[in-house]
């Protein structure tokens, strides 16, 4: 170092010359302008000395002071602080405990960084989404805010328990919203939520992300192995779930988890009292409007959903406000959403369509009517009760309803507009859907957790279109479908691999470099795996599948997981599943195995071992088919087409 | 025959020269109390050798807009410091012109060998021996009770006038300012510093007992100058790229190399907020420059009218 000085000479002497120096300075009485040479002397030092005076005093030369000086000078440096001028003055006094630095406001935990890194859109497309208008600077809780001033009587939420005004809301919002914040989670936090569709979920998952955090849904029918993959494969800080569903002792097995995951640091149970080791979410609540200082703004993620896909394990989909706001905000004129309307979604909010069809109603300032467990019943009831206006459902709602005549025994006359999404639409189930609400729109929906509602019929379609297709591209989305040998788009009318690019569309698979790599092509469309054809007016129809995935009723699931599973059966040799049509559910998964010894397996052998297995039932075959030979590919790959057209 | 010289009258020529030219206020510190208080190397023969006087001149504050500005454009156009400048260098060499001394404008500079802001030459000290303005608890602010703030310029001379005795009082702390320290300890400078950089004690007497400035934390604020070998450092110590690019482009930082691009000499002098809440600054009768302006024109006015009498009485009127 210079001059002879060790950095032992700055530890040892920085403290000294930094006080002697002018950088602290210390004036007792008045000496200069009393002219008081004796006091000037005896408090020269304090007042602050030069380099060279700092030397004599302390035995130094003077150049080893400037060095120790600055290098102290530089340990008290704080770089932020002439930010501080940025927040002063025009009339305003400044109040230090009003300021933070931007530092320390705007922090992120290392794994909310991971997650925004796998936030990578193509940045030419996302200019286009901008100067197109369709991205702009709104958030979820910013609709709230403005509808809580605006609208702030109009009925939010119709729920079992009551209904909830837009002011309300806002207000239980904010009171959780607190309550969260006191547990230390931050923007870029995940919390998940398993929950039905009741007003704890929305008040949740508007909590969640008003103060920044990135709301994770575990769909309701997930067990131990499913719940544990998804939380520690999102880093959740928190969880949000009933004490207990059905036979499952959800909050017990939540606390399992937060034993064995490093990052999850609470579960919050619905209700007055928690299980032990839980937190109470009414508990939680604190009152008051909360102080967000690092606020979410539109570019921020919000939702971790996941999907499954070709790969053994399902894949986590960051989702920004930009891509669904986006989404929800310009359907709400192309199905001519009003506030007026009183929306009820079939779907669960755990999905991305539920969730589509929340945010379209909150765009809108519309009422949402919650349907905490669907039983066809309990629809046909509840639309009656409430006089629904918009419907969102699956297929396999209206054949229940349809299948049980409770649409005629129930006054259906308020629907005006009803979407069908989740899975395959027989065009016959929906003309009979629709002839029983005289005077109804109907629509079909196409979306995938990665383009959220990507194409739909608009409410002003012709009334042939929905039967027949998934209407057209939501603003702002574009969809084409392509050769699967060489990737060029293809005429209209011809089967090929549907791509779909545009402002809904999702940024890239969280931590997983492998399928983000095969997911996009270089100029951004994003390969879907199903295989379509697009009319001349630019029409969808799904015809299939190039991925090996079942379609259960809208829940989608890669049925390698389970078959892994069954091979481990003594009796079995070899397993594959494929779908089967259900004229309820759209698809049904049927095994087909070939067995190791003499001794025959029935569906409820592997159905028990799935069980044991803590597998969700909905991902359980439903029918069994044993062969003497599964049709292999020269590696030995199950050919599944084969085994499809023995059904 | 050659004009007599007269110190006083010099004095005072020299004085109408910087009030024409817009200072408020002027006076000469004594040489040998200078020599006494600044430290070696910082004495006014080490830089003019033959200096006989050492005369200061103060240049009121900024506008009344200027306070109730925000902070940041206060920062730019708070000081008129460059006013002082121009008219000691008019000082200097109207001197020399006039009456044939060598003479100096004082440089305002820092010289850092030094130490840590350690001037070449104390401009407040010229001042405050001069008795243009006395420390005030906002880390010594000088301050004048009719004036208020002002910014200080010096000029050295081998001419030698008569010098001033510093102010006999000490307008600082304000009675308002009193009245707050007794009841919440603190003076309105050192509660609404942004950085804390303030605190002190006021005894009995109602007089500074001790005045605390943390002049680090103070400049790394607003002297962006004492910020960029810290940037710089920064940079090579960020530990990943975004880091080292918001060390040289963040906001608060990219102003320094605006600066530097257009060779503005100055950089945010202060931050103000001191100054914004002291009752002297904003009070003082003549602080505010639309009373100045009143003030000079009245001076005109009457000097007019005295000049009037004066050509009457001549004229025998
Ligand atoms: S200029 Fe600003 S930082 Fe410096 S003492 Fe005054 S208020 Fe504090
Ligand atoms: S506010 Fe002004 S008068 Fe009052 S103590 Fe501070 S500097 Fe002195």
């Amino acid at each position: 170092m210079a001059y002879g000085v060790t950095q032992q000479m700055i530890d040892t002497f920085g403290e000294i010359v930094f006080k002697l120096s002018l950088n602290k300075q210390t004036r007792r009485g008045d000496p200069v302008r009393e002219l008081d040479f004796a006091a000037i002397e005896t408090t020269r030092a304090e007042t602050g000395l030069t380099d060279e005076e700092i030397a004599e005093r302390i035995g130094l030369l003077p150049e080893q002071v400037g060095v120790v000086r600055v290098f102290t000078e530089r340990k008290y440096h704080k770089i932020d602080q002439h930010r501080r001028i940025f927040h002063l003055g025009g009339g305003k006094r400044w109040k230090k405990e009003d300021y933070r630095s931007p530092a320390e406001r705007l922090q992120f935990r290392e794994e909310a960084m991971k997650l925004r890194e796998s936030i990578n859109f193509k940045p030419e497309l996302v200019a286009r989404y901008i100067e197109d208008g369709y991205w702009i600077n709104e958030t979820l809780n910013g609709w709230l805010c403005d509808h809580a001033e605006n609208t702030p009587d109009k009925t939010a939420i119709l729920h079992p328990g009551g209904d909830v005004t837009y002011q309300e809301l806002k207000s239980q919002v904010d009171h959780l919203t607190n309550g969260l914040m006191s547990l230390g989670l931050m923007k870029g936090d995940v919390v998940a939520v398993q929950l039905p569709n009741t007003l704890d979920f929305v008040v949740s998952y508007l909590a969640i992300t008003a103060f920044g955090g990135v709301m994770q849904t575990i769909h309701m029918p997930y067990r131990d192995a499913d719940i544990e993959f998804f939380l520690d494969h999102a880093q959740a800080r928190a969880v949000i779930c009933l004490p207990a569903f059905k036979d499952f002792p959800t909050a017990e097995v939540m606390l399992t988890m937060k034993e064995k995951l490093g990052a999850l640091e609470h579960v919050i149970t619905i209700g007055d009292t928690a299980p032990e080791g839980s937190l109470s979410l009414n508990d939680l609540k604190i009152e008051g409007t909360p102080k967000i200082e690092n606020p979410p703004v539109g570019s921020d993620p919000f939702l971790l959903l996941y999907t499954s896909g070709t790969t053994s394990n399902p894949k986590g989909v960051p989702l920004t406000y930009q891509n669904m706001m986006s989404n929800a905000r310009v359907s709400v004129a192309e199905f001519e959403m009003t506030a007026d309307d009183r929306n009820l979604s079939a779907a669960p909010f755990s999905h991305l369509y539920g969730l589509f069809n929340l945010h379209v109603a909150l765009s809108a300032g519309a009422t949402n009517v919650l349907l905490p467990a669907f039983s066809p019943p309990d629809l046909a009831k509840l639309v009656e009760q409430t006089k629904a206006t918009t419907l969102f459902l699956g297929p396999a709602h209206a054949t229940a309803m349809i299948n049980a005549g409770l649409m005629e025994a129930h006054d259906f006359s308020s629907v005006r507009f009803s979407v069908f999404s989740g899975a395959a639409c027989p065009a016959q189930m929906m003309e009979d859907y629709r002839a029983k609400i005289p005077g109804t729109v109907i629509s079909q929906l196409w979306g995938m957790t990665e383009t959220a509602g990507a194409t739909y019929c608009r409410y002003n379609d012709a009334a042939d279109v929905p039967l027949r297709s998934a209407g057209r591209a939501s603003p702002g989305d574009e969809v084409r479908v392509v050769s699967a040998e060489d990737g060029t788009p293809l005429p209209a009318d011809t089967e090929g691999e549907l791509q779909v690019r545009g402002c809904s569309v999702f940024p890239g698979y969280l931590n997983n470099l492998e399928a983000n790599a095969d997911a996009f092509t270089e100029d951004g469309w994003f390969r879907t795996g199903d295989l379509a054809t697009i009319d001349e007016a630019g029409n969808l129809s799904i015809t299939g599948r190039t991925k090996d995935v079942i379609n259960r009723g809208g829940v989608k699931f890669n049925p390698a997981d389970i078959e892994d599973l069954i091979i481990l059966h003594p009796g079995v040799e070899m397993a594959a599943i494929v779908p089967v049509p259900d004229p309820a559910l759209g698809e049904k998964a049927c095994c087909f195995i070939t067995l190791l010894g003499d001794d025959s397996v029935s569906l409820d052998d592997l159905c028990a071992l799935l069980d044991e297995k803590k597998v969700a039932k909905n991902k359980w075959p439903e029918r069994l088919e044993i062969v003497d030979e599964m049709p292999l590919t020269p590696t030995r790959k199950v050919i599944k087409g084969k085994l499809i057209k023995r059904l | 025959m050659a004009e007599e010289f007269n110190p006083e009258d010099v004095k005072q020529t020299c004085e109408s020269y910087v009030k024409k030219k817009g200072a408020l206020a002027f006076g000469l510190a004594n040489i040998e109390t200078l020599d006494r208080i600044a430290p070696e190397g910082c004495r006014p023969a080490d830089m003019l050798p033959k200096v006989r006087s050492v005369l200061t001149v103060g240049v009121g504050g900024g506008t009344r807009g200027s306070w109730s500005a925000d902070a940041k454009t206060l920062a730019y156009i708070g000081d008129t410091e460059t006013m002082a400048y121009r008219i000691a260098y008019g000082l200097a060499f109207y001197i020399e012109a006039k009456f044939g001394y060598r003479s100096i404008f004082v440089p305002p500079d820092m010289n850092p060998e030094k130490g840590a802001r350690v001037p070449m030459q104390s401009l407040k000290l010229h001042a405050e021996v001069a008795g243009i303005g006395a420390r005030s608890m906002a880390g010594d602010i000088l301050l004048h009770p009719e004036y208020g703030m002002m910014y200080y310029a010096s000029v050295f001379t081998e001419m030698e006038l008569p010098p001033d005795e510093p102010m006999a009082d000490n307008p600082c702390p304000h009675p308002s300012c009193v009245k707050l320290y007794r009841q919440s300890g603190q003076t309105p400078c050192m509660r609404f510093c942004p950085v804390e950089c303030l605190s002190g004690s006021i005894g009995n007497d109602d007089k500074v007992e001790e005045m605390n400035y943390d002049s680090h934390a103070c400049a790394e604020m607003s002297q962006q100058y004492e910020a960029i070998p810290s940037v710089l450092l920064d940079t090579l110590d960020a530990k990943d790229p975004i880091e080292r690019g918001m060390a040289l482009h963040g906001p608060e930082n990219q102003v320094i190399w605006y600066k530097l691009s257009i060779g503005a000499g100055e950089l945010l002098s202060l931050c103000y907020e001191c100054m914004r809440v002291c009752p002297i600054t904003q009070t003082a009768p003549m602080a505010n420059p639309v009373a100045r302006g009143a003030g000079m024109r009245q001076k005109v006015i009457e000097a007019e009218a005295a000049a009037r009498a004066e050509q009457a009485a001549e004229k025998g009127e």
